[in-house]
């Protein structure tokens, strides 16, 4: 194993680049807003500011309900909504990785489908709300992103190819029903899938903000970005009202400052950088509790 | 099994970073993507229901006008408009006094409003799927930049001729002929909001360095921007720190765009510099005129000079918080405020800019407007096709025209709690803010008659004669093909590919980055490469056929 521990310059320099690129941005976005009012028309973007200056954070404090509210949302869709994703998709996938499974077949073409092939908004848009009544609800944000057909696939394979079917054999020899070998031997061996499909899933939920553009209408129910999405819109399009309308400019209300969008894209990317290490945990884990061992 | 664990390793070390690839750059795609397609969805599934319901309306309507010439009293309606504004904690209770006056003074109409608005970021979207998804709701708020023509060729919007005549008298005498600006195919598809009717343009300038160089701005009175150079010249030879001049988005659209062409497509339009009076109606290339070459040597003389700001290419450049930040002097070919007794070069104070900044702004106009088809279906209030009683629709929308009380609960919310009259001008109640009274947008332009409006305390009283002294002005100087709107379908392909060369080259060229003599022309010959003499001589087909049936 030794050689394993020697590392490659090339390779590390290709990752440190590659993390420069992803971290500079980030760090640019942090220091925009921590800067003083009006810094960056004084300026223009640096990375270290001439003036630290908490204005923007304090005018979110200052006006802290409705963005609370919103981060509520949030992590209430995004909690729920990926504990019940991965429920629902590991299940379905746990049905088409049995061979046993009579309709396995027909039911993963139904799968692939939706993969393929997608509605178009209007459909969709009219089943939620015309059908389901969803609009203006909860379940409205939580329910269009529960089955994933691709997440789907990713974990059948995980089933098909890393969990011998002998040990299914073994746990219903033993006397597991279907649902205790599922939840007793199938989860705890597929943790390593299961947290890399969550964090694609509470990605998912995190960043969304079309599905409340289109199903909410009550601002108590808009979740974190689409909040953000709705700030940073409404001040655009002021801007361009002033010029396409060519509306006496001086009549249109200021626009939020720079300084605290920046504030408001930190305050909305913490929560998933503070999730993933605690994910990252189940990855180890999952590989070293495998239960048949060489 | 040594080799299973292996496996499974560089499995879920690819699935990782999977993950973190979704996380970062395919939200985005995908996001991009639905909305595109949404769009098209929407305009092929659109018509079918149109067409079925515009028929089933006209009924409604004919039934209607039955029953008022019966003196029969209306049955109780609802009228849901459709706007775009921010969130107003107070809304419910504006509409309650809205429904409160609207039943005390016209009882005989019988009706109610639901304002319903939709955050500015989310208008289109939600619109379309509104539109699409058969939602009722009758008034809407649409402009020509704002997706009216789609609207109409889907056959979303009602045609409202009848309509006008029939409950829209109002709206009829307040504006008369410049209702045809939102005429598609012969028919109205928008009632356009009675406000200014158009804009002048020019230089806003910082007036404490004015001062300090004691600038004389006689010479602009030639309403050429080339006069504008000594200044420019003084104030970098003096203020280092200070670029003398910034444009809005980019210094030669800025300037040319406005005076330089009667535009009707893209590139295209009438130059209106071209004082051959047989040469009116000519159909030419904007890259292509005298006007241009000039403006854009000047920008690029300018841009080495160092006259200009070197970051007009970057995205979202504010030349207003550089002037408050005082690295910037002057904003050429931005739009100015309308005051009284507007004349090119006439230097005025700009009292709302001034007030936003915090310092003095002094503005000189270069041009005037001319009256514009385009203007006049800017800003537009269109009935639904969705709408279960247009006709009433109409007549409240009329009442928007006439009865400034109306007009004001809807602007400015309800007297005492959300603004109280100082001077006859609105001001916030005591110890209230913007933004916590309840009620504050500044709407006034999306809706019915403006100059039956209060002004805000800080502007100038005066400021609706000031528009109506304005009017006067631009009428008096119409374009020679208003009322004219192009049929772009025939060019629809050609307009796309020559949207593209301008997207490569107008960057380079507004922002005096790249040498006209040299780029110029190989832009131009790009372009005709791209199609531009079809859309020329597509333009020039429809420019004459129009004026064959308008005997212009």
């Amino acid at each position: 194993m030794l050689e394993h521990n020697r590392t490659n310059p090339v390779i590390t320099i290709v990752f440190i680049l590659g993390s420069l690129a992803c971290l500079i941005p980030f760090w640019l976005i942090l220091m925009v807003s921590l800067s003083g009012q009006n810094a960056l028309a004084k300026y223009g973007y640096s990375f270290w500011p001439r003036e630290f200056d908490l204005v923007a954070y304090r005018f979110l404090i200052h006006d802290a309900e409705p963005i609370l509210r919103s981060f509520g949302v949030s992590i209430l869709v995004t909690v729920i909504g990926t504990a019940v994703s991965l429920l629902v998709t590991s299940a379905l996938a746990f049905s088409l990785s049995r061979q046993d499974f009579p309709y396995r077949g027909a039911v993963s073409l139904f799968v692939l489908i939706t993969m393929l092939f997608g509605g178009g908004l209007l459909p969709w848009y009219l089943v939620y709300t015309k059908f389901l009544h969803l609009q203006n609800t909860l379940f409205a944000l939580i329910v269009p992103g529960l089955l994933g057909a691709f997440n789907v696939f990713i974990i059948r394979t995980y089933f098909t190819t890393s969990i011998p079917p002998s040990l299914i054999d073994s746990a219903q020899i033993d006397g597991a029903s279907e649902y205790r070998t599922y939840f007793n031997i199938i989860i705890p061996l597929s943790l390593p899938v299961l947290a890399t499909i969550g964090l694609f899933t509470i990605v998912g939920y995190w960043n969304d903000w079309f599905t409340s553009l289109v199903f909410i209408n009550t601002d108590k129910l808009y979740n974190l970005q689409y909040f953000l999405y709705n700030t940073l819109m409404n001040a655009q399009y002021l801007q361009s009202v002033a010029d396409k309308a060519h509306i006496d400019a001086a009549s249109l209300q200021v626009q939020p400052l720079e300084e605290l969008r920046m504030a408001m894209a930190i305050i909305a990317v913490l929560p998933v950088a503070l999730v993933f290490p605690f994910l990252q945990k189940y990855f180890v884990k999952g590989l070293t509790i495998g239960a048949v061992k060489g | 099994m040594h080799s299973i664990r292996k496996g499974s390793m560089l499995a879920s070390s690819l699935l990782l970073s999977f993950a973190l690839l979704a996380a970062g750059c395919g939200n985005n795609g995908n996001n991009g993507s639905t909305g595109e397609n949404a769009g098209q969805t929407n305009n092929q599934d659109a018509n079918q229901p149109a067409n079925d319901q515009a028929a089933g309306n006209n009924q409604a309507a004919n039934a209607n006008s039955g029953n008022a010439g019966a003196e029969k009293p209306l049955d109780p309606y609802e009228v849901v408009m459709i706007y775009p504004d921010g969130k107003q904690n107070d809304l419910a209770a504006v509409q309650t006094a809205m429904n409160d006056y609207l039943q005390k003074t016209y009882p005989q109409m019988n009706m109610t409003v639901k304002l319903n608005p939709i955050d500015w970021g989310a208008y289109t979207d939600k619109l379309n799927l509104m539109m699409s998804s058969g939602e009722k709701f009758d008034l809407l708020w649409t402009a020509n930049w704002m997706n009216f023509e789609t609207q109409v060729n889907k056959g979303a919007l009602l045609p409202l001729d009848e309509l006008v005549d029939q409950y829209g008298p109002d709206i009829k005498s307040v504006e008369g002929d410049l209702l045809d600006g939102a005429k598609r195919k012969g028919k109205l598809y928008g009632i356009h909001v009675h406000q200014e009717l158009g804009n002048p343009q020019g230089i806003a300038l910082r007036k404490d360095l004015v001062d300090k160089y004691h600038i004389d701005l006689a010479p602009l009175a030639s309403g050429e921007f080339k006069d504008l150079e000594p200044i420019l010249k003084t104030i970098k030879e003096n203020e280092p720190s200070v670029t003398p001049a910034v444009g809005p988005a980019f210094p030669l659209g800025a300037y040319f765009g406005s005076g330089s062409m009667e535009s009707i497509i893209g590139p295209v339009g009438l130059d209106q510099r071209d004082t051959n009076a047989d040469n009116t109606y000519k159909v030419v290339d904007m890259y292509e005129t005298p006007r241009y070459m000039e403006l854009a040597k000047l920008t690029h003389d300018w841009y080495k000079a160092g006259y200009i700001n070197k970051d007009a290419t970057t995205p979202g450049v504010d030349i207003w918080k550089k002037i408050q930040a005082k690295t910037a002097f002057a904003a050429i070919g931005t739009d100015l405020e309308i005051v009284k007794d507007m004349a090119i070069g006439k230097p005025s104070h700009m009292d709302g800019k001034s007030a936003q900044l915090g310092m003095d702004i002094i503005q000189v106009p270069m041009n005037i407007d001319r009256l514009h088809t385009s203007k006049l279906s800017a800003t537009l209030q269109a009935i639904s096709q969705t709408s279960k009683d247009p006709a009433r629709a109409m007549m409240l929308l009329d009442l928007f025209y006439k009865d400034a009380k109306l007009l004001t609960l809807f602007n400015y919310g309800v007297e005492g709690t959300h603004y109280a009259l100082n001077n006859g001008q609105i001001d916030l109640p005591q110890g209230k803010t913007k933004d916590n009274v309840g009620f504050y947008h500044d709407n006034q332009w999306q809706l019915g008659n403006q100059m039956l409006n209060f002004t805000r305390l800080g502007e100038d009283p005066n400021k609706y004669q000031n528009y109506e002294q304005f009017n006067e002005m631009v009428k008096s100087q119409s374009s020679p093909i208003i009322g004219f709107v192009f049929d772009s379908e025939p060019v629809k392909n050609e307009l796309i590919a020559v949207g593209k060369v301008q997207s490569t080259y107008d960057p380079g060229l507004q922002s005096g980055q790249l040498d006209p003599e040299k780029d110029l022309p190989k832009m131009i010959d790009k372009l005709k490469a791209a199609g531009l003499d079809k859309i020329i001589s597509e333009a020039q087909k429809q420019i004459d056929e129009w004026r064959a049936a308008n005997g212009k």
